[in-house]
């Protein structure tokens, strides 16, 4: 998988990086203009930047606990997915930190987060939140990597021999077979640990990202304690689908155990948006049923507003009940398991818009949407030509980021290590 | 009612003075002062921004508090109001309380103080301190209209501050709800958290720009003074990015004059003063029974109450 040679590779990266360009010109734009480009108003601060940047600090915290499943809580049968799930959280991070940054009404200031940090501030302690996840992350990376890259480092040549130097930070891997059974084991082990402080930090990550929701009072579909954990949920649902989704069709066909790691994979998925609806009908029967006027009309907008498909068909629709019915009816098949991945990973985006936009439509105080008639005042929403593209434009560069990893680093352990690797785990 | 009158259709001043003329004469220099009162609420911050800090000290600008006519017993209840203030400057910051009465029998809905705040703090477009609600009630042919202004309520227990990141808006001692523009990063949390949607965000947009063929009038590039230091909007810059709300004219209150909602209504709706102060109008009015508040469900504590 270290080749370029592969042309749908090519293809993909050409593609990818030339909307990442166009997500870096309006970015650009964005930045001169301001946040007059935006659709966004007074009375609905928080958009589709907002809803795309919880959606990848989930997908980056979902693909992390995912990969502790393998690393700290022993699943070891789906271990080659381990990797491509760290990769992912931290290129999934990246996206989210960008959709959050350009969502700044002053990008340049945001260091005034530690500058002047607040303690009570749930936001602050998520942007610290986040610096450690992405240190634990790639320490992490950089473990269960740095005998590969050593290897790599002898391999290749050239400016490529140069960059996986820097990566391996000048590690190297006993020569002996011996020594080099020893070596990775303690790279598992640093990796074990690490993945075990990492834990409760994606939790911090994910649930604290829905705890700047929920503990906003003035919002009642928000104010639950609920939030954070359906947040936690889907971001799990969400990194489950995206690695079922990769390892299905990146992953090696050719290997026997390719299909029933994918289908291991998809298992998870299933189990975890089980929980999923189970929070979803509390959260909806609770809500309906309390029939409070601040919180049903919300609930209303969800279910009934212009917007309706949002739910009906994306959250249900193709984050829900499609890939269910494919794990259901469609086990054997490698290929619509890794589709019902992808109809995961596309569906959590209308989650994410769902939990933040109706929350705004409503107004806090009855006839508020009537009382100054100007645009940026409106209590609606549909976001603006700039914010659709931006949105593009980042998930395209992200995804070439994440190609570019794929096909440079070792996602898959190497053809030289297997055979070790594989007696070291007969061992133990 | 006769004196009134007489000054009302201008009473010739010929002959001897007698009693009527020199009532009316006192009248009138009464109202001079009255209205130079207010003439002087309404201007003077424009004319003497500079030199004035954020927390001032009591007695450091003293000289230039408006001058009030005597105390009489029916007085006007701005120069009432006045009075509270200039008591209250005297204190100390942390012993005032400012708040804000509103009788909503008395408000008409004219938008009068929605429309001299956005003039007074050179508010663009979506940016507004105080809407009015309009609300109707019942069904034809047994209608009534409800108004509601809705200011920043200042609360005791403001759900906006703690939100904030960056510490960038907090509560003065004076109960004052305030945002430090340049600390501010634009992330729109405080906007979220408000209850009463009291904050708004500045686009950076222009009302006169791309409109025609002219580029933004001059107007529109007019400084706005708030909080102790003048602001050109220019993209990048603050206010624009920043969140922004009803900061109770703390430029105003601080050289002695009422907030610009208070003075611009029709109605004499709206009631500004130290709630600390038990000799205020506002006190008294706070103590009536048929006083309420919004949303007090929430444990915000706000400073703004409503009369029903």
């Amino acid at each position: 998988m270290v080749t370029t040679s592969n042309p749908k590779l090519k293809t993909f990266l050409i593609i990818s990086g030339l909307g990442g360009l166009v997500g870096i010109a309006t970015i650009v734009y964005r930045l001169m203009e301001g946040m007059k480009v935006t659709a966004m108003t007074s009375s609905v601060p928080w958009g589709m930047w907002v809803a795309f940047y919880i959606y990848f600090i989930g997908l980056s915290a979902g693909s992390f606990l995912f990969s502790t499943l393998i690393y700290v809580f022993g699943q070891r049968d789906i271990e080659k997915a381990g990797r491509l799930a760290l990769v992912s959280a931290v290129m999934a991070l990246v996206a989210g930190l960008f959709f959050v940054w350009i969502d700044l009404g002053h990008p340049w200031r945001m260091f005034n987060v530690f500058l002047h940090w607040n303690s009570s501030s749930v936001l602050a302690w998520e942007i610290l939140f986040y610096v450690f996840y992405i240190i634990a992350i790639l320490a992490e990376i950089w473990f269960i990597m740095r005998c590969d890259l050593a290897r790599l480092v002898q391999r290749t040549s050239g400016f490529k021999q140069t960059l996986y130097r820097i990566f391996s930070l000048g590690w190297q891997c006993p020569d002996t077979a011996e020594r080099a059974a020893s070596c990775h084991r303690a790279s598992l082990k640093a990796t074990a640990i690490i993945g075990a402080i990492g834990v409760p930090m994606a939790i911090g990550v994910h649930g604290g990202t829905g705890a700047i929701f929920a503990v906003v009072k003035a919002r009642p579909y928000w104010y639950s304690p609920i939030f954070p954990i359906i947040f936690l949920v889907s971001a799990l649902v969400s990194g489950a689908g995206l690695m079922t989704f990769l390892y299905a069709f990146l992953g090696n066909k050719n290997e026997p155990d390719h299909k029933p790691i994918v289908q291991k994979l998809a298992t998870w998925m299933t189990i975890f948006l089980g929980i999923d609806i189970l929070l979803l009908i509390a959260e909806m029967l609770v809500g309906l049923y309390g029939n409070i006027p601040d919180h049903i009309a919300v609930l209303d907008q969800i279910l009934k507003g212009p917007y309706w498909y949002v739910f009906w068909i994306g959250q249900l629709g193709f984050a829900t009940l499609f890939p269910i019915l494919i794990y259901i009816f469609k086990k054997e098949s490698v290929n619509w398991l890794g589709f019902a991945g992808l109809l995961i990973v596309i569906g959590i985006v209308c989650v994410r818009f769902t939990l933040v936009i109706p929350a705004f439509v409503t107004p806090p105080i009855p006839h508020l949407n009537e009382a100054f008639n100007q645009f940026r005042f409106n209590f609606k929403y549909f976001p603006s030509l700039i914010e659709w593209i931006s949105s593009f434009g980042i998930v395209s560069f992200v995804a070439f980021l994440f190609t570019l990893a794929y096909n440079f680093l070792p996602v898959y352990e190497l053809a030289g290590s297997d055979s070790t690797i594989r007696r070291e785990n007969d061992d133990q | 009612m006769t004196d009134e009158k007489q000054i009302a259709v201008g009473t010739p001043e010929v002959g001897t003075k007698n009693s009527a003329t020199k009532e009316a004469e006192a009248r009138r220099e009464f109202l001079k002062k009255v209205g130079a009162g207010i003439f002087a609420s309404l201007f003077l911050p424009a004319l003497s921004s500079k030199n004035f800090s954020l927390r001032a000290e009591p007695g450091s600008h003293f000289e230039k508090l408006p001058e009030l006519p005597e105390k009489t017993e029916d007085e006007d209840l701005t120069i009432r109001m006045m009075r509270d203030l200039q008591r209250a400057l005297k204190k100390p910051l942390e012993e005032r309380k400012w708040s804000m009465v509103i009788d909503l029998r008395k408000c008409v809905g004219c938008d009068s103080c929605t429309v001299a705040c956005i003039a007074e703090n050179k508010l663009p477009p979506g940016v507004v301190y105080r809407p009015v609600i309009q609300e109707e009630v019942g069904t034809y042919p047994n209608v009534r209209r409800r108004f509601i202004p809705r200011p920043c309520m200042h609360c005791d227990n403001p759900p906006c501050v703690p939100v904030c990141p960056t510490k960038a808006t907090y509560k003065r001692p004076d109960g004052i709800v305030t945002i430090d523009y340049d600390r501010c990063i634009g992330c729109r949390y405080c906007i979220t958290a408000c209850p009463y949607n009291a904050r708004t965000f500045d686009f950076g947009e222009f009302y006169t720009k791309d409109k025609g063929n002219h580029d933004i009038m001059p107007y529109e590039n007019v400084e706005t003074y708030e909080y102790g230091e003048n602001w050109k909007r220019q993209e990048g810059k603050s206010p624009v990015g920043n969140a922004r709300k009803c900061h109770f004219c703390m430029h105003r209150i601080e050289k002695g004059m009422l907030p610009m909602c208070v003075v611009s209504c029709i109605g004499r709706a709206t009631f500004f003063g130290d709630a600390n102060d038990p000799k205020a109008l506002v006190s008294e009015l706070i103590g009536q029974p048929n006083v309420m508040r919004l949303k007090e469900e929430l444990g915000t504590r706000p400073s703004v109450y409503y009369l029903t």
